[in-house]
Formats: C-alpha cells, sequence, structure tokens
C-alpha cells in the first residue's frame, strides 16, 4: 500500500469514527458534534493525528452520554420533587459503567494476547522461524596428476654382449634435475644402467582447497523468496581460486538446487566468499586451481 | 444546554481548558485550537467543553464563515462567560491562596 492510499484510507477511517461516535452521542447534540468533530479533523495536520482525534471522540462519546443521563436523572428528579434521587440512581448504577467494561475488556484482551503468546503460539511461532543453515563441504578426490606416457621399452632392442667386461660400460652423470621440470626427467632404474625404464616417480602431494576460515555462512544468503516458498537444497558451485584464496573468474553453478532463487544465492554466496577461499597446495604450495563444492541451504532444525 | 451557574469538579485536564482561555479572555477558541494549546486528548477535551457549558461557564456559536467558500468546514467557538470568567478566576486565585476550589 502507498503512503498516499494509506493517508487516504486512515482520513476516511477517521471520518467514519466520528460520524459514528457523534451519532452516539444523546439526539440533540449528535448534529452539532459531528459537524464540530468534523471541522476540527480536518484541522488537523498529519492522518495519525486526525485518526487520534478520532479515537478520542470515539472515547468521548461514553463520556457524554453517561453525563447527560445523570442531568436527565436530576432534571427529573427536581420535576418531582425528590430531592435525592440522583443520589439514587449513582447509588443503583451498575458496578461497572460502561466505560469502565470498555477499559476493563481492552485490557483482559491484551492479557489473553500475552498470555497466548507466552504459552501456545510463542512456540509455534519459533518453530516456524528459519533454522540456522550449514555449509556442508564435500571435498573432491584429489584428480590424478597428469603424467606423461612412458614408452614401453624395447627390451629386445638392447643388446649387452655377457663376453664384454662390465667395468667397460661407461655412463655419462645425468645432468642435474631442473626445478619444476620433474615429469621430464627421465629416472634411472635402482642399478643406474641402461635397464628397462619405469614408471616415473614423481609424487605431487596436493591438498584440494575449498573454502576456508572467514567464508560467509549459507544463512546469510538464503534468498528470503525462497525461504517463504519453503525452498531448500544443495547447491555444487565450482569455483576458480588463485593462490591467495581469491576468485580469478566468476563461480558457477555444477549441480543445481532445481530452484533458481537457491541457485543464484549460492553463487552470490561463492563470490561473497572471494578472498576467504582455501587454496589447493601441491607440496604444500598454494597454485592456482579450479574446484567443487557443495552449498546446502537447509531449512530443517 | 443548561446556561446555569453550576459547580464543575476540578480536575488537572480542567484547570489546563480554564487557562487556556483565559491568557486572553475575549478570544474564541475552537476545539482543536484548546487542543493545540492545552495538549489535551480529544477524548477528554470534548466533554470538559461540554461540561464548561452546560454550567454556563462557557457559551458557544459556530464559526460565521462559508463553508465552500472558506474550503474548511465551520467551527465550533467557545468563549468564555462573564460567570465563567469570574467563576475561573476564584478557582486560579484560590490555588494563590494554596487552597484548593
Amino acid at each position: 500500500m502507498t503512503s498516499e492510499r494509506m493517508v487516504d484510507w486512515i482520513d476516511r477511517a477517521a471520518v467514519c469514527l466520528v460520524e459514528n461516535a457523534a451519532r452516539r452521542t444523546p439526539e440533540p447534540l449528535s448534529e452539532r458534534l459531528a459537524e464540530e468533530w468534523l471541522a476540527d479533523l480536518a484541522a488537523r495536520r498529519s492522518g495519525f493525528s486526525r485518526l487520534r482525534l478520532a479515537l478520542g471522540c470515539y472515547w468521548a462519546t461514553y463520556s457524554i452520554a453517561r453525563e447527560r443521563r445523570v442531568a436527565v436523572v436530576a432534571a427529573a428528579s427536581s420535576r418531582l420533587a425528590h430531592s435525592n434521587i440522583a443520589t439514587f440512581t449513582d447509588e443503583n448504577s451498575p458496578v461497572f459503567s460502561t466505560r469502565t467494561a470498555t477499559f476493563l475488556l481492552v485490557v483482559s484482551l491484551h492479557a489473553a494476547v500475552l498470555c497466548g503468546l507466552a504459552v501456545g503460539v510463542s512456540s509455534k511461532f519459533i518453530k516456524l522461524t528459519p533454522p540456522r543453515f550449514e555449509i556442508h563441504r564435500i571435498d573432491q578426490a584429489p584428480p590424478p596428476v597428469d603424467l606423461p606416457p612412458v614408452a614401453k621399452p624395447d627390451l629386445n632392442a638392447i643388446r649387452v654382449d655377457p663376453q664384454k667386461p662390465v667395468d667397460d660400460l661407461t655412463f655419462e652423470p645425468d645432468p642435474p634435475p631442473r626445478s619444476g621440470d620433474l615429469k621430464e626427467t627421465p629416472p634411472r632404474d635402482a642399478e643406474g644402467g641402461t635397464g628397462p625404464l619405469t614408471p616415473p616417480a614423481v609424487v605431487i602431494n596436493r591438498v584440494q582447497g575449498g573454502p576456508g576460515i572467514g567464508f560467509p555462512s549459507a544463512h546469510d544468503f538464503y534468498p528470503a523468496s525462497a525461504i517463504r516458498r519453503g525452498e531448500q537444497g544443495i547447491a555444487t558451485v565450482r569455483a576458480c581460486v588463485d593462490g591467495s584464496g581469491r576468485l580469478t573468474s566468476n563461480p558457477t553453478i555444477v549441480q543445481s538446487t532445481g530452484s533458481s532463487r537457491l541457485d543464484d544465492g549460492a553463487l552470490t554466496l561463492a563470490i561473497a566468499g572471494s578472498g576467504h577461499y582455501r587454496a589447493t597446495t601441491e607440496n604444500g604450495k598454494p597454485v592456482n586451481s579450479c574446484y567443487a563444492f557443495c552449498i546446502r541451504f537447509d531449512l530443517r532444525n | 444546554m443548561g446556561k446555569e451557574d453550576r459547580e464543575v469538579r476540578m480536575s488537572l485536564q480542567t484547570l489546563k481548558v480554564l487557562e487556556a482561555f483565559l491568557e486572553n479572555p475575549t478570544d474564541q477558541l475552537s476545539g482543536a485550537e484548546v487542543h493545540q494549546r492545552c495538549k489535551i486528548a480529544s477524548g477528554t477535551l470534548y466533554p470538559i467543553l461540554l461540561r464548561l457549558e452546560a454550567a454556563g461557564w462557557f457559551v458557544s456559536r459556530w464559526e460565521s464563515i462559508n463553508p465552500s467558500t472558506a474550503g474548511r468546514p465551520r467551527r465550533r467557538l467557545y468563549r468564555l462567560t462573564p460567570t465563567g470568567l469570574k467563576r475561573a478566576s476564584e478557582v486560579f486565585a484560590s490555588f494563590n491562596r494554596g487552597v484548593l476550589a
């Protein structure tokens, strides 16, 4: 509802209240009070002030009607020469006047609402509130290291003359291995001879990265529209991260939750987490890498 | 409305209303103007105005304007009667003597 429509609605409600309140006053006053109150209503500036005046007029109705009743009884008593009839009427009036009864009714309603909230309804509301959300990270198994195919040696091509002394064999020392070029360095067999080549014994200790310390919570990125619809699911997001844990490209959805709202929330979360990713390490050294991780949006608990 | 001079139960709000009129006893004030001066809620203000009028302390009349020309409804204007002025002055004078009216 726009503010203009709301003000218009408040004005109309105030006018209705004033007219209704004036109708409740004793007959000779009702027309006058309706015009007087409507004029004062028009003099008020804000909508809420007008509404407050209208409610006050409604409240004033009871006072005016009660005083009028007393005045009528007093007038009748003077006509009938019963000087104490007003007192008698007052003494025999109901225990609670209309105003007091209304006040007690309002207080009772407030008490009932508060009790309801404190006892039963509150627990129901608490159950309906969105629960805490957790991120379940599923680290993928490190991909196998791509090793260059090693040609199977042709054993028949190597011929060793058994008559020739072994001491005559000469070998040239291997060039020193270049750092970072381990895959291309041909290993030698255990005896250091020219025997059959064994598969390269390159061992790279690769530790897969993932969301790290300070990574934002899925709770903060659970789309409100998805909460209202009760949508939940697990999104698998692929992120490419540099050695310092920052995104090098926009993350993508590998496996959707089935809800575009949740997928958007997962991507937003993944982008917001840039700088808080744990970089993949190879032999303890952070490297650029791409990996997938899961973000769970769960309404349970 | 009866115009007889009757006793009026004095409350703090009633005193505030009387004080607003005593600032300039010849002023004619509408309910909205009294509210602006006294800051009394309408639920209390209008019964007081009617009570004081019934007691003969106030008289009221309709504002002499043409609503269609003025662009607003006419207001009901209240002013103190000579009796009301005298009684209200007595009430406030009794306060000065430390005696409640």
